[in-house]
């Protein structure tokens, strides 16, 4: 990943190490894939602008290949500097939002405009100040990061009359999908892959790495330090974060799982435990559980409070004192009670459930036969350790069939 | 016959819609802070200082006009054209300086403000924050088109200034006859004093303030001409009123050599000769100078940043939406009050810093209002014309060499 700030001004020379003049803008395609085609240089006598096939190296300073060849601008091409850089950023509807402070262009495996900073970082780059203001403020016990807005969000064609529009409006601006972005970013190599995901905020990084395959998955928590990845991992859901976990070598889950948050840690020691078999790998502890005694209006409202970030809930489990699973009941059928009438009363009290020993398949029989979502994985007492759902079950058989 | 009537009707409605920027602007620039160098200026040398009244009307009107000619045809205030063209490095330097001298202005308007409530009795500890309170809510919540209405009521108040001149009962065939014939020694104090009322009535504040307000307000370029006439038309408006204000005093504090350093000392020392409520009429204007130039000056270091940075900032949106436009509005303000109300703050000191970068700004100013007014990518066909670009770089001039010698004399106390 690299800044145009830090790009700009830079020495380009010779594959002899003859200067040739500075770096002062690059031309690119307005296009969904704005691939970056050639460097403007500045010499003495003018400029020149070299197709960036012909750049050998990038260091302290920009190396060309032997024999370089210059060339003309073509009807695509815009400029980073006069089209992008420093302008106005307005969403859809025309509102202002925010100026480009600063471009990041991708340079692997092609070099590609990855999008804009938008953030005081951006400008502070300019200023050479970047490293300072980083300090300034982690001596406040915060941290700054960029506000990298994806290419994605950006209309290319409206770049070329003069206009960095989004294609959304500006409460809206959504980003780009997790899962599209991770999808996106599996092309990159591991280094410049950290280098992104350092630009987003940290609850967007946890989904997007969670939506990463799991091969990107260990290199990444391999390469990045462990308290950022217990950072990482604390944030996203516990059984994915599990199963992450469990790609990467004992030694270093064991530098990992200590920095972990409270909550996150001891949900996912008790999932790493059930983890030795096949259904325990799959299970999580996000369920909804309550007393037979609860009535139904206080499960409702307990709900309302306690659920709003959780992951799809399907099914109300319900445990005694013990511990034990006594029944459970669905959404539907908690709708339809009247306040004041306690769970024991509506419950399903046989309860289909599955143990730890249980083969997938025939959890997934399981699924099939009496169309539920997720399943109780329980013990011998009938003791609920766990839930496994169908997406995550279903995923599994899928990868074990590739 | 009836589409004659039509057209004129048409021209009167167009001219109408256009009125605002032009004079608001150039009335603004005789704020507290004007209102007193003017006076003292007056109390100084009489009659003899009217001489700099109508170079400096014809300045301000070619740079005013300049200004809101680029908003109008690019669509984009002066320190967008600067992030744009210059990048972020000169873009906050801008700012920086901006930021400053506005500061200054606006501490100054406010310490006028509190000067004019001390004239009437008005406890400043209590009526200042109240007045500076109310005055933002004011713009916060009220819309482009209501703003402006009141900034034209608060000009409006500048005509006590001409009651105050003909119960002064001057000699008004030597006032306007100073106009054209100089008279009296030109002394280095003279020369002082003159840059003074010119550095006051040209600021760097001006130049951004109509490019934005022009903007703010959405003219096209079909209203390019009625634009240029209601910029003359306020730059004449305003000198105009600077003449009757000087009248007044010259008439009254010098002819009787009284020293005066300031607005309010010049509203007490005008009663004996003019009466009392000459001096009443010329405090209530000191008050409402003071009420339109600090929102006025604070608005241009609001609409500046979110030019600069690019967020949202009008005076039609909402404070949700402009959030960090109303904040740099509100901190200016806030800081304005609290200066002007500490006991034994030295305004000599801010008026010398703020009149120097004032003068230090103005020609880097001018040399981007240049740049862009000849720029055919930004202006099309409506580039500067000839006598443009020699009286704006002739202004550059007089201007850098009037705030040199300024700062000088502050220094040496000419």
């Amino acid at each position: 990943m690299l800044y145009f700030a830090e790009l700009a001004g830079k020495y380009v020379t010779s594959s002899d190490g003859k200067i040739i003049g500075r770096l002062t803008d690059f031309a690119f395609l307005a296009t969904d894939q704005p691939l970056v085609t050639k460097l403007r240089i500045d010499t003495r006598v003018g400029h020149i602008l070299v197709p960036i096939s012909n750049m050998k190296s990038i260091n302290g300073t920009i190396t060309l290949t032997p024999g370089f060849e210059t060339s003309g601008v073509s009807d695509n091409e815009l400029s980073v500097k006069i089209h992008l850089l420093d302008q106005q950023i307005i969403d859809i509807k025309g509102n202002k939002v925010v100026r480009v402070n600063d471009v990041v262009i991708q340079d692997k495996p092609y070099f590609v405009i990855a999008g804009v900073d938008v953030g005081v970082l951006g400008i502070a780059r300019w200023l050479k100040l970047e490293q300072a203001l980083n300090r300034l403020v982690s001596g406040f016990g915060t941290s700054l990061r960029s506000d990298f807005l994806p290419w994605e969000n950006i209309q290319p064609l409206e770049l070329s009359r003069g206009k960095v529009q989004l294609k959304h409006e500006e409460g809206k601006l959504t980003k780009l999908a997790p899962e599209d972005l991770a999808d996106h970013l599996e092309r990159l190599s591991v280094k410049n892959l950290t280098k992104i995901l350092d630009l987003l905020p940290n609850e967007y990084e946890a989904e997007v790495i969670q939506n990463l395959n799991v091969s990107r998955q260990r290199e990444l928590l391999r390469s990045i330090l462990p308290k950022h990845a217990a950072g990482i991992l604390s944030l996203i859901d516990p059984d994915e974060a599990v199963d992450i976990l469990l790609t990467l070598s004992e030694r270093r889950r064991n530098l990992i799982t200590p920095l972990l948050t409270e909550d996150a840690k001891k949900q996912i020691d008790y999932l790493l435990n059930l983890s030795t078999t096949d259904i325990g790998n799959l299970a999580t502890t996000d369920y909804f559980s309550a007393e037979p005694e609860e009535t139904a209006m206080s499960v409702r409202r307990r709900m309302k409070r306690d659920t709003t970030l959780a992951t799809p809930l399907t099914y109300v489990f319900v445990i005694n004192k013990k511990k034990e699973l006594v029944g459970v009941c669905n959404l539907h059928e908690l709708l339809l009670q009247d306040a004041d009438v306690p769970m024991y009363k509506f419950m399903i009290p046989n309860v289909v459930a599955v143990y730890l020993t249980t083969p997938p398949e025939i959890a997934m029989k399981k699924m099939v036969k009496y169309k539920i979502y997720s399943l109780p994985i329980i013990n011998d007492k009938r003791q609920l350790l766990g839930i496994v759902t169908i997406d995550d079950l279903v995923e599994s058989m899928q990868e074990k069939r590739t | 016959m009836r589409t004659l009537f039509h057209q004129w009707k048409h021209r009167i409605l167009i001219a109408l819609a256009i009125v605002g920027p032009g004079l608001i602007t150039a009335v603004a620039d005789n704020d507290a802070a004007g209102v007193s160098t003017y006076s003292m200026a007056a109390a100084t040398f009489g009659y003899q200082i009217f001489i700099v009244l109508i170079p400096m009307t014809i300045l301000l009107a070619i740079t005013q006009e300049i200004g809101a000619r680029i908003a109008i045809v690019a669509e984009k205030g002066l320190a967008d054209l600067i992030r744009e063209r210059y990048g972020v490095r000169i873009a906050l330097v801008m700012y920086g300086l901006l930021f400053f001298v506005n500061l200054a202005v606006v501490i100054m308007d406010v310490a006028g403000l509190k000067a004019a409530l001390s004239l009437f009795g008005l406890n400043p500890t209590v009526f200042l924050p109240a007045i500076i309170v109310g005055l933002y809510l004011f713009v916060v919540l009220s819309s482009y088109s209501i703003v402006e209405r009141f900034f034209l009521v608060l000009v409006a108040f500048y005509g006590t200034y001409i009651i105050s001149a003909f119960m002064a009962k001057p000699d008004w065939a030597t006032a306007t006859s100073s106009l054209i014939i100089p008279h009296g020694q030109i002394t280095p104090r003279f020369l002082y004093v003159s840059i003074a009322v010119l550095g006051t009535t040209i600021t760097a504040w001006g130049q951004f303030f109509i490019n934005s307000y022009v903007k703010d307000k959405h003219l096209t370029t079909e209203h390019l001409k009625y634009n240029r006439a209601e910029i003359y038309l306020g730059a004449i408006v305003t000198d105009t009123l600077t003449f009757f204000m000087m009248v007044a005093v010259a008439a009254t504090i010098f002819a009787n050599k009284i020293i005066v350093t300031d607005a309010a000392q010049a509203a007490i020392a005008i009663r004996p000769f003019a009466g009392n409520f000459a001096g009443i009429l010329f405090g209530v204007g000191l008050l409402f100078a003071g009420m339109l130039g600090c929102v006025i000056v604070a608005l241009t270091t609001a609409y500046a940043f979110s030019e600069f940075f690019g967020y949202s900032g009008s005076l039609d949106e909402t404070f949700r939406k402009s959030k960090l436009f109303y904040t740099t509005l509100l901190i200016q303000l806030v800081i304005g009050t609290i200066v002007a109300l500490m006991p034994n703050v030295s305004l000599f000191a801010i008026t010398l810093a703020a009149n120097f970068v004032n003068g230090a700004i103005l020609p880097i100013i001018f040399y981007f209002l240049y740049e862009f007014a000849n720029n055919e990518a930004i202006m099309g066909t409506h580039t500067n014309n000839k006598v443009q670009n020699w009286l704006l770089a002739g202004s550059a001039v007089v201007i850098i060499f009037a705030s040199l010698l300024g700062l000088l004399g502050q220094i040496f106390g000419w």
